[in-house]
């Protein structure tokens, strides 16, 4: 694990959530309440105690900022200068001394007010100097509002700083953009460095880990680097030199053999030898990469003659690899890790560091000492298993039939169906026959349940059960098969007049019901007979029945509408009135007296009620009694809990 | 074949089981977790026992045995000393051994033909030891350290010591064992080898913080694979001067 770990620097408040943390803090944490005729001493005390905890809370946030925050001088020099590069080193500096002095004034301001408040001679004046004190210091802090906020961009973005030791076995991927250095890594780790066909698509570092030879290896993706001189590069170039300086890594060199990426080979091995200075030291591989357009044979003479620099120097080895058909991925990967490896063991053979480990680099192999034998007790189970697995490893794989076969191999699908017989394996099916589908015929136990089935209708037939049997009836029997019937028949009308009595005779029509409206009237047939062209004018001894004129209700309508609507509308209404269920307190009440009747009564028992127990209002709840004696005193019976 | 286990969130499993050619004891625990990676393994060929040792779980640092016999301590209760001469096979001489240094794993490390003691253990004791389990003894300290069944591991075919012991020491017990020998340690870094580790003559067992090369040393040295104890001399050496420094 690294030990450069930005992620845990606590959050930096802005000025204004600083002094308002601070200010409740101080509320929350110290005495609140004070008299002024309290003793002096107590008062003073009391206001001393505020302005001292707010300076202390200050100075403790703050301390703890300032400690948190990573010092440039300390940490390593690849972070320093990688923190310069994307934060600007004076502006960092400057925000924590500017902090570091904001620290000191504020101490400075509760010094001087302790002292004053010494001298305070009442409630009143202690309590302005307290105010004073901390409006002071409460200015302070707002005059760092902007590197507070600096402090925590900077924060933010270290926190998403990848984490890189700048100490471990590090691989770093570098070249013009656009040469393939993101596919690269995604090829050999596991990190998922976004890969476009446009240029600085990746504009910081990125890191990525593999394990070769059971140790874990560091590789790091940097943005692409242009040819110019050092003070021309932008932010973006500027990590990939860092990482480039600092890191005592193994330097992987992209060329772009295609020259897809917009540079020309020959700008490549510029920019290769203008940056050469940072790989002194350092074992370097020069990847040529994009072999599965153009490989480094096809190449014309003029360009291959422009990599000669490569060729000629033994330590730099040129690979060829191509990230779309991992040709040479896995090459370079070893190559890489070996030379590093081999690097670093040979500096740190030359440290003391590894005189205390050589001990353990040491097998010791005893000589025999007497001509006793002392073979290992293995049991046999185990050897025969060893043995197993060796032989299912000499096992012909599919694979190698394959590259026996070359080009004629077929993946023979049948050849493991060991239940089928040799010569009836490879028998062709059709799929369909007749317009059937085969397959829905097969039943692998036909035959078994076809012989079940067969054995059961043996031995039902042997049972006898399909002989009919000989029916004879005699005479009583017959009677009795009559007079059962009888008695069924009755039965059933018993039961059926017993339904019919038991049912509730009382019409069950709700309130809310419509009324029925009489549909038959004398009007109505004399209409239709005429219309069928009947003559009834001679009713006179008919005895049709004589209906009562329908008369206005001299009291008017319980609700009456407000607005003044024409008839036509109100009957539509009314209508409508009669579909829409009534409100309860409308229901059964007759009309507009009655209702005012109702009203008053409700009104009077309210009134009472409020009057006797003095309620606010109908809605005050109230309990009459608490605890009724008769439910509470003395033995209880079963049922007499719950009031009735 | 080396395991990574874990006893109940411990590394030291060395001083909860204890493995022979055999017979392997496993102390009670909590789950059966770590007991299950024993039997899975090892069931088919040998006894995998549960044991406890005066009421104690921590018995592989307070047994000593081998393919021949099992020392047990003078605490040791009657009822779990006929428990596991139950469990184990007839040929397995189970004795129990009235000792002053009880720890009997600490201060004994032992294969199928010789032993390494503590060199205050008793003249009884060092006679029971060669009687029941058939070794030689030699009394003898690991880098200086007496407690040699705390520092070291042996199986018939190799042994890991503790990782401060000079090349010299290494060859002279060495020779004394007639095993190949390396120092090293298990369980990142960790020179309690007996404590954090167990083999016998086909299959190890090493605590779960064990890095891959330490699992690759022990591998090597112990003929749990192909590779030969050479190897962590030739292909490994970059590897472990890497991870060691």
């Amino acid at each position: 694990m690294s030990q450069y770990n930005f992620k845990k620097i606590a959050v930096v408040p802005t000025a204004k959530d600083f002094i308002d943390i601070i200010l409740s803090k101080t509320q929350r944490k110290t005495p609140t309440v004070v008299h002024k005729q309290y003793k002096i001493a107590r008062i003073r005390n009391f206001y001393n105690r505020k302005v001292k905890f707010s300076q202390q809370s200050f100075h403790d946030r703050l301390t703890q900022i300032l400690t948190e925050f990573p010092k440039l001088d300390e940490v390593h020099p690849f972070y320093a200068d990688l923190m310069n590069v994307l934060y600007d080193k004076d502006h960092y500096k400057l925000a924590l001394g500017q902090l570091n002095t904001a620290r000191h004034l504020i101490d400075n301001v509760a010094k001087d007010y302790v002292r004053l408040l010494k001298y305070g001679d009442s409630l009143y004046r202690c309590k302005q100097l307290k105010r004073a004190a901390l409006g002071r210091m409460a200015t302070i802090m707002k005059r760092q509002a902007t590197n507070l906020t600096y402090l925590e961009q900077v924060r933010q973005h270290l926190a998403r700083l990848p984490s890189i030791d700048p100490y471990t076995r590090t691989i770093i991927i570098c070249g013009f953009p656009n040469v393939g250095k993101s596919s690269f890594i995604n090829k050999i780790t596991r990190a998922d460095v976004e890969v476009q066909p446009y240029a600085f698509t990746t504009k910081s570092l990125y890191v990525g880990h593999m394990d070769y030879k059971y140790l874990r290896w560091q590789v790091i993706d940097t943005p692409g680097i242009l040819d110019h001189p050092l003070e021309d590069r932008n932010v973006i170039e500027m990590q990939a030199v860092t990482a480039l300086a600092h890191l005592r890594a193994c330097i992987l060199y992209f060329i772009d053999l295609s020259e897809q990426c917009g540079h020309n080979l020959e700008e490549q091995v510029l920019l290769f030898e203008s940056i050469r200075p940072l790989f002194t030291n350092k074992p370097l591989i020069v990847v040529a990469n994009k072999t599965d357009i153009v490989t480094l044979d096809d190449l014309p003479k003029e360009k291959r003659d422009t990599l000669k620099i490569f060729e000629d120097s033994p330590d730099i080895p040129v690979i060829e690899t191509s990230t779309v058909n991992d040709q040479g991925i896995m090459e370079v990967k070893i190559e890489a890790c070996e030379k590093l490896l081999c690097f670093r063991v040979d500096q740190k053979m030359r440290t003391k560091k590894v005189d205390g480990i050589l001990n353990r680099l040491h097998v010791a192999v005893p000589k025999p000492r007497d001509n006793k034998e002392r073979p290992p007790v293995i049991p046999p189970n185990i050897l025969l298993k060893k043995q197993q697995q060796a032989e299912k490893q000499k096992k012909k794989l599919e694979r190698d039939i394959e590259l026996e076969m070359g080009d004629d191999y077929v993946l023979d699908l049948k050849k493991s169906y060991t239940d089928i017989p040799e010569e009836e394996r490879w028998d062709i099916i059709p799929e369909f026959w007749d317009g059937h589908n085969i397959a829905d015929y097969i039943d692998p136990d036909i035959f078994e349940k076809l012989a079940e089935l067969e054995q059961e209708e043996e031995i039902r037939e042997e049972t006898g059960m399909y002989v009919v049997p000989k029916m004879e009836m005699d005479q009583t029997m017959k009677d009795i098969k009559e007079l059962a019937l009888k008695i069924r028949h009755k039965k059933a009308i018993i039961r059926e007049e017993a339904r019919v009595n038991k049912q509730n005779k009382k019409p069950a029509i709700p309130r809310t019901a419509s009324v029925k409206v009489k549909d038959r009237t004398v009007a109505k047939l004399k209409k239709s007979m005429k219309n069928l062209e009947v003559d009834i004018s001679n009713t006179k001894n008919a005895h049709f029945m004589k209906t009562k004129q329908k008369t206005k209700l001299t009291s008017t309508p319980a609700k009456q509408m407000r607005m003044e609507v024409s008839t036509e509308k109100q009957e539509k209404m009314n209508k409508l009135k009669a579909l829409v269920k009534p409100s309860r307190n409308d229901m059964g009440v007759k009309d507009v007296a009655m209702k005012k009747k109702l009203a008053r009564i409700a009104h009077r028992a309210i009134a009472k009620k409020v009057t006797k127990y003095g309620l606010k209002g109908e809605g005050d709840r109230f309990i009459g009694t608490k605890m009724p004696k008769h439910l509470y005193a003395g033995k209880r019976g079963s049922g007499k809990t719950d009031r009735r | 074949m080396a395991l990574r286990v874990q006893f109940e969130n411990s590394n030291d499993i060395g001083v909860f089981s204890k493995l022979t050619n055999s017979y392997a004891l496993v102390g009670l625990g909590g789950s059966e977790n770590f007991y299950s990676v024993f039997e899975g393994e090892l069931s088919e060929t040998i006894p995998v026992v549960h044991a406890s040792i005066a009421g104690c779980r921590i018995i592989g640092r307070l047994c000593a045995g081998n393919k021949n016999g099992l020392l047990l301590p003078n605490s040791t209760y009657d009822t779990e000393l006929q428990h596991i001469r139950n469990a184990l096979p007839d040929s397995v001489k189970v004795q129990r051994v009235e000792e002053r240094l009880s720890a009997l794993g600490n201060v004994i490390a032992c294969n199928d033909y010789v032993a390494l003691v503590h060199p205050d253990l008793d003249k009884e004791t060092e006679e029971i030891i060669a009687d029941t389990l058939k070794v030689e003894v030699f009394r003898q300290a690991i880098a200086t350290n007496v407690l040699v069944g705390t520092y070291s591991v042996l199986s018939n075919q190799g042994g890991l010591v503790h990782p401060n012991s000079s090349v010299v020491e290494i060859e002279e017990l060495s020779s004394l064992l007639q095993v190949p020998l390396v120092a090293g340690t298990v369980n990142r870094g960790s020179n309690l080898i007996g404590s954090g580790m167990v083999v016998n003559d086909w299959c190890a067992f090493a605590g779960s913080d064990t890095t891959s090369t330490e699992l690759t040393v022990i591998e090597s040295i112990f003929r749990l694979n192909e590779a030969n104890p050479s190897a962590i001399t030739s292909t490994m050496r970059a590897s472990l001067i890497e991870s060691m420094s």
